[in-house]
């Protein structure tokens, strides 16, 4: 059925990408050889201390070949990365299937008997092979990755996370990890899930309520801006829980696969703030409440 | 102060340092080792076609892929900027280094950045050697920079190239302004003097014996020389024989010639004469001559018959002579022929060669003379130049006898004294020389 032929397309999928692998590193071996030129050609020219016309006219051909070797390099690994996503997606498209199907895979166990443990598993998982977003020169971050905010009529599609906030039982607000269901444009509510599905039903809240997170993971090294600084405002999911809490930026991450070190606060600190914490990007959104309690 | 004289210093080395080269950083761009790094990455490579990729290992390649890419990004990115130095250090050295200064906060906010990339990423990023530290030191320095650029300028700067045209002018122009020297003086004394092998242009060779008669007797010559060698092989009588060869010869063609003496067809008259005849007679060749009319000639004829032969008696050649010059009066008087035309010994053949030759010989005589006349003509003017260059020779050292004066008179006043007598007056026969040059020259 549509699994079947889902799992043939992964397959083919699949296939594509090891090719697409290969591809790199071939290109990566040849482009090698003319980064070795360029580093024998910088040792000569520090040894020597001057640069005469012929070592820049040399250097400058070596750049521009080396440039077009990393353009090239860069292309094919995008099309890696753009695979392992269209492969991702299809994976997400049938796990969601199977729920709506009522059909469980062995190795996706239903929601509603999964263990603490294996969702805060899945959880850093998420937010681990969250996408990294990797700019062409000039090319500046999109809405949603890192800290760069939605665009305003941005709507979330299904099977996005959010964080959205809910009015609990007993009429506390809380933001939560959910998972977008639907969006009904007429009355511009969201249907959400909560993704820790323990007993929580189905929620239906409208835009204001719903903050999409982020789809890419900003790189510290080349698109600082899309990072949250120090000391800034966010909601940040705490540690082993699906919930966010306000909490100010203590250091941003260095390294694309690191995580934000966040003060979280914490009325029973004696500075009103707990000790430095670690969140991934994705769990970190801008926030925009006032205080209240 | 001090302080101050170390800043100098500083600025200096750093000019020096921008001098010298332009501000590359020599980033390491070594690749990612992927061995190292991406241990899926490398595992999944050298796997075959048919073991795939698990889904399960989809999030650690999607993480080494990204390292891989955000390296190879950043290489890239690298590798722009350091070539966009080059280009701008290579184009433009003043005007671009202001621009430089509008660049440098980013690349100070991108280095700074650069920096804390770590381990995991090391070895593949870029290096800048210090930058961070060192970024905002140069970037104060650069606004110094330019004021010292001018000075530094000029090495840089390709030489121009010397603008040589006026000197290949003069060169090229030299020898015709060039003074003129004894040498060529003599030259053109040497070219005026008459070549001693004129005379020889205008010497009409004699024509000598006619070719027949050469040639007749040359065969005969030869015969003779035969008919002695068949004799000497019978009678080996050498001697005698050869003597007589040439006489003999002469002698035998001689009787040879007076057998052939009575004219050709035994036509005594004067070629006019013939001419005048034959424009008289119509020929006919087909019937006899008996049988065509033969006009009568009045009057000139003296027994002179149409078939002499036939008559066998010997002409009175006197008449035919005179008859000859009668004819060519009357045809002068008429205007029929030219009283210049002289026919020539041998035959109209020769009078063409000797008409050509003559007309030669004239052209050379008329070249020659013009030749020479311009020859002299060139020699005169030269040594009126030498008499010239020799006075004007003669002005140039006036005028540095007038200036060695007039510094002297300077001097003098400089010194606060009049110039004495003995420097006035050498002035003024400096002077006055230098004029009398100058008139004699004009003159």
């Amino acid at each position: 059925m549509a699994l079947v032929s889902a799992d043939t397309k992964i397959g083919e999928l699949l296939n594509e990408l090891h090719q697409l692998i290969k591809q790199t590193q071939e290109e990566r071996s040849r482009s090698e050889h003319n980064l070795l030129n360029i580093q024998k050609t910088h040792e000569r020219m520090q040894t020597e201390n001057k640069t005469s016309p012929y070592y820049r006219t040399k250097l400058r051909g070596l750049y521009t070949t080396a440039k077009a070797d990393a353009e090239a390099e860069c292309s094919i690994l995008r099309r890696a990365l753009d695979k392992i996503a269209e492969i991702k997606s299809l994976l997400e498209e049938r796990r969601i299937a199977a729920r709506m199907a009522g059909v469980y895979s062995d190795t996706d166990p239903p929601r509603k008997t999964m263990r603490r443990g294996v969702l805060m598993t899945l959880l850093q998982q998420s937010a681990m092979t969250l996408p990294l977003w990797i700019g062409k020169p000039g090319e500046s971050p999109p809405p949603l990755c890192g800290a760069i905010p939605a665009s305003s009529d941005y709507v979330a599609k299904q099977g996005d996370k959010v964080a959205a906030r809910v009015k609990a039982v007993d009429g506390d607000e809380q933001w939560i990890l959910a998972e977008v269901v639907s969006y009904n444009h007429s009355t511009n509510k969201y249907e959400v899930d909560d993704i820790d599905e323990e007993g929580k039903e189905r929620h239906t809240l409208s835009r204001r309520r719903i903050i999409p997170l982020p789809q890419w993971k900003a790189n510290p090294e080349t698109d600082p801006e899309a990072l949250f600084s120090k000391d800034q405002l966010v909601l940040a999911l705490y540690p082993q829980t699906t919930c966010f809490y306000r909490a100010l930026i203590h250091t941003p991450p260095h390294r694309p696969q690191d995580d934000y070190s966040v003060l979280f606060e914490d009325t029973s600190y004696a500075d009103g703030y707990s000790p430095p914490l670690n969140v991934a990007q994705r769990y970190v959104v801008a926030c925009k409440e006032n205080k209240k309690k | 102060m001090l302080l101050y004289w170390r800043h100098r210093i500083l600025v200096n080395e750093k000019m020096s340092e921008l001098k010298d080269c332009p501000p590359l950083k020599y980033y390491d761009f070594k690749p990612v080792d992927h061995v190292k790094v991406c241990p899926r990455y490398t595992a999944v490579l050298s796997r075959s076609e048919d073991d795939g990729i698990g889904i399960e290992e989809l999030d650690t390649l999607q993480l080494e892929l990204e390292t891989l890419l955000s390296s190879a990004s950043r290489r890239l990115r690298a590798l722009e900027e350091q070539r966009q130095i080059l280009t701008d250090w290579q184009d433009k050295k003043g005007d671009k280094r202001f621009l430089k200064l509008g660049k440098d906060p980013d690349l100070a906010a991108s280095s700074r950045h650069s920096k804390p990339k770590k381990q995991k990423l090391d070895g593949k990023g870029s290096h800048g050697p210090g930058p961070g530290p060192g970024r905002p030191k140069s970037k104060n320095i650069q606004t110094k920079v330019q004021e010292f650029e001018f000075e530094v300028d000029p090495q840089d700067i390709p030489r121009n190239p010397k603008n040589d045209a006026p000197n290949r002018f003069w060169a090229s122009v030299e020898p015709y302004c060039a003074d003129i020297t004894n040498e060529e003086i003599r030259v053109l004394e040497e070219l005026l003097k008459p070549p001693e092998d004129e005379a020889e242009y205008y010497k009409i060779p004699a024509l000598g014996k006619h070719y027949s008669q050469r040639w007749a007797q040359e065969d005969l010559l030869e015969e003779q020389r035969e008919g002695a060698r068949a004799n000497d092989k019978k009678k080996n009588m050498v001697g005698p024989l050869s003597e007589l060869d040439a006489k003999d010869v002469d002698a035998l063609l001689k009787k040879s010639e007076s057998q052939h003496e009575p004219p050709e067809d035994g036509c005594p008259f004067g070629p006019l004469t013939q001419r005048l005849l034959q424009a008289l007679v119509e020929e006919n060749i087909i019937s006899p001559m008996e049988d065509s009319p033969i006009p009568d000639i009045p009057g000139k004829e003296d027994g002179a018959g149409t078939s002499p032969r036939s008559q066998g008696k010997a002409f009175s050649v006197p008449h035919t002579r005179s008859l000859e010059a009668r004819i060519r009066e009357e045809l002068v008087s008429q205007g029929l022929l030219d009283s210049d035309e002289r026919q020539g010994v041998g035959g109209e053949s020769e009078d063409e060669v000797l008409a050509e030759l003559q007309k030669r010989q004239a052209e050379l005589k008329a070249l020659t003379a013009h030749n020479r006349s311009r020859k002299q003509e060139l020699l005169k003017l030269a040594r009126e130049e030498m008499r010239k260059q020799e006075l004007r020779q003669r002005v140039r050292v006036a005028d540095n006898e007038v200036m060695e004066a007039f510094r002297r008179i300077m001097a003098a006043r400089q010194k606060k004294r009049t110039p004495t007598k003995k420097e006035k007056d050498q002035a003024w026969k400096a002077l006055k020389e230098r004029e009398s040059i100058l008139k004699l020259l004009d003159g």
